[in-house]
This record gives C-alpha cells, structure tokens and sequence, in this order.
C-alpha cells in the first residue's frame, strides 16, 4: 500500500488549478521512517507527502484548528479517518465544499514495532465512505468483529477487571492529550475544563481520572470510530481502546449493528432511538 | 452472531466489611411526571419503603447526564436508582427512548470497569405505581446492603 507518488500527483494537480489553499497530508519525520502530519501551503513543498503503511494518524483531527478552518482544504483519508470526517460533516463542524477529499482504500497501517494495528485487524469498513477520488480498490473485504481483547476482559472476574482498570485510572496524568487528539472531541469548552466542575479538575487523582475518562468515553460512545488517535497520544500508554471498543460492542450487539459515521447523514447511537432497544435490565 | 457484552461474571461477595451500624446511602434521581408522583403516592398511601434513598427530582428522565450517576459513585452514593416513565408515557414523547440506551451503555461500561451491576439501577415507575416503587425502593436497598460500602473511586479516598 504505497499511494505516495499519486497522492503528489492530486496535491500538484489541485495547487496547479488553484482549488486548495491548503493539503494536509502525511511526511517523514526526518530522523527515521515514522510520519508525522503535515500541513503544505505550496506546490513546492508537495514532495515531502508520502503515503505508505507508516501513514497511522487519523487527518481529520487537523480540520478544527487555526491553519485550516474556513480555508479550502485537501484531505488524505483512511477508511476510518473518513468515518470520523462523515461525523464531523453530519454534525456541521466541516463544510464538504470546502474540503477535496482524497480516500484510501486501506489495506491496515502498522505500529512502531512493525505489527498490524489491532484496529486494522478488526476493521469493519476499510475503504473510505466520503471521498472525491478514491486511490485503491472500493469494494473491499469487511472483516468480521472479532474484538479479542475485550473479549479477553470480559471473561475476567469483576474483582479482576477492577483491579486492572483501579491501575489504567492511576497511571493517567490527566495531560487530556487523548481529547486533543480526538476528531471529534470539538467543543470549544470542555466539560472537563469547566471551573465549577470541582470534581474533573485541580487534583490530579485516581479518582478525577476515573471521572474524566468515563464521562470522555461516553462522550463518545457511539460516536468513536476506532481509529485509536487518543492511544497513540497518551504518554501514560494506557489502554485507552477498551473503553471505547467496548462501548462499541455494546452498541453494536444491542442497537441495530449500528456502527458509527458509516451512512452519510447518521448522527451518534444516542441521536436515536428504536423501540425494539433492550428493556430487560430495567425493573 | 455471539454476544460477548452480555456475559459479564459478577460476584456477590461485600467489597470491604461493613460497620455494624452502617446504612447505605442510595441516589434515587426520578422523573418530575411519573416516578416522582408515583413516589409521592407511596407517601400519601402511607406505605412503607426504607428511608436510605435520597431523591433528586429531573424533569424527565433524558435529563439524567451520564455523568450524574458518575459524580454520585464517586461521592456519597453506594448505590444510584434512577426511575422515570413506562416506555410510551413520556411527557415529552420520546424522551425515555434516549435515556434507555444512554443507561444501558453508561450500566455495561460501569460494570466493566468494576462496579457491580446493581449499584447501578433502572426502574419504570408510573404515578399509579406507589407499591411497585415501594418494592423497587426496598429492592435496590437490600441489594446495595448484601454489596457493602461503595469504596472505589471516592473523591475523599484520594484528597488530603
């Protein structure tokens, strides 16, 4: 999977015919194989843009700062980058007019170590859903949810899974690098930032983690599209996923497979409501 | 297409040993039209239920944020009971069909990560149901009293 020399191709192409102030794509960081994001302005900078396996991060983060708000933009995304697009597209935070969106039919990126990401290995939707011109092939495999981590920690004990997460709560640093690097965590003021909001902030405890985590993951819930941004961030390396995977499974086995930003025009699991949803735990 | 979320092993064993005279405290969050009306009734009816449960009245059940059953765990509560309209009685149409799957995710992850499930309890009261809420009140008094005192997570655990 190696879209490097048409990726340059579409990002001279659209500086040439002036459709784009801004291509945000992926380059090497310099000092090793590893990408970084990058933003280029200018056709002369195009030849930094590459495109390969190492390509992890999800670009749709980059739409909601300064460098590319309000501007024309060309996008390069994945199939679950374009996922979180088609949220951000359904909840008004982006306008498709002024966006050029090049999707990737994505055959799974790989860790540092050179292993397939998990996420990849899992994946439902491998090609991307909203794009103007698509680089590989459209009608890919869907893979079958296998989620074996979560499956893993759901046959423990309570008093296990208790102990393993009292440990993930007591590592997090409360840094938020997992909300600024999440797409779709957009809000211009943070519930957790609220000064009133005693609980969330000042103390940096096992217990204001426990609250921010879980209110952040169920933020999410329904609305996370895996794409595992927030893990790659966070300097405690905590297994952030779980919360979001296991949201996931739960809305997917309960709710209709609903599977989030799939369908253009369908909001979160919680936008909606069906009367077949489960009632059995309801007295 | 098998189901993993619904195969979580709980036990039923007390978390720590519990003080001979200890009470547990429960959060009973009710909605303004049926569940508090209906707990009024229990009232007037002059039935008994046990006095452990402090009531917040909502205006609807939707409007309970996942974040208040969070906050309650974290602080006082050893136990939260949120109640609100049968399905198809909302005061406002559709607002218990939100809340339902709000609750049922906010109850599967709690879980998860460590809370036995019924510290975490629904229940559909209407305002002719003052003996149900008795029963449910009852109910989920008994089953936070077999769990013992809630000790994870507590905010005064971790503040000097």
């Amino acid at each position: 999977m190696d879209y490097t020399k048409q990726i340059q191709e579409i990002a001279t192409r659209l500086f040439a015919e002036d459709k784009i102030d801004v291509f945000v794509g992926y380059r090497l960081t310099g000092f090793d194989d590893n990408q970084v994001p990058a933003l280029i302005r200018e056709s002369k900078d195009v030849p930094l843009l590459v495109f390969n396996q190492k390509s992890v991060f999800n670009l749709s983060n980059y739409l909601k700062n300064d460098h590319t708000r309000n501007k024309r933009v060309g996008l390069v995304v994945k199939g679950c980058d374009s996922r979180s697009l088609n949220l951000l597209l359904t909840e008004s935070q982006v306008k498709r007019e002024k966006l050029y969106v090049v999707g990737i039919a994505c055959e799974g990126v790989v860790d540092d170590a050179g292993q397939k990401m998990q996420n990849c290995l899992e994946c439902m939707v491998p090609a991307a859903v909203v794009y103007d011109e698509l680089l590989g092939e459209a009608n890919m495999e869907r893979r079958f949810i296998i989620n074996a981590d979560i499956q893993d920690m759901a046959a423990k004990e309570l008093v296990q899974r208790r102990e393993y997460f009292e440990e993930v709560f007591e590592n997090c640093i409360r840094c938020n690098a997992c909300r600024h690097s999440c797409p779709l965590c957009y809000c211009a003021k943070c519930c957790i930032d609220q000064e009133t909001a005693t609980l969330y902030n000042g103390a940096n405890t096992t217990s204001s983690a426990f609250h921010a985590l879980m209110t952040w993951s169920l933020h999410l819930a329904g609305r996370c599209v895996d794409c595992r941004n927030c893990e790659k961030a966070c300097p405690s390396h905590l297994p952030l996923h779980l919360f979001h995977k296991w949201n996931e499974r739960v809305i997917y086995e309960n709710f209709q497979e609903h599977l989030a930003g799939v369908h253009e025009g369908d909001r979160g699991a919680f936008y909606k409501y069906s009367m077949q949803d489960p009632d059995d735990f309801i007295m | 297409m098998e189901t993993v979320t619904n195969q979580l092993v709980s036990i039923e064993k007390p978390e720590i040993v519990a003080p001979p005279d200890w009470q547990p405290v429960i959060i009973g969050i009710l909605c303004n039209w049926c569940s508090y009306a209906g707990s009024d009734l229990t009232g007037t009816s002059r039935l008994q239920y046990p006095p452990n449960i402090r009531i917040i009245r909502v205006p609807c059940s939707s409007r309970v944020d996942t974040w208040f059953l969070i906050k309650s765990l974290q602080t006082t509560a050893d136990g939260v009971l949120v109640s609100g309209c049968h399905p198809g009685d909302c005061h406002y149409i559709s607002g218990n069909y939100f809340a339902r799957r709000r609750f049922l995710v906010t109850k599967k992850l709690l879980n998860f990560v460590g809370f036995h499930e019924n510290r975490i309890q629904f229940s559909w009261v209407s305002a002719a149901e003052g003996p149900k809420f008795a029963k449910v009140v009852s109910k989920v008094t008994e089953d936070i009293k077999k769990l013992g005192p809630l000790h994870l997570y507590k905010k005064e655990n971790f503040e000097k």
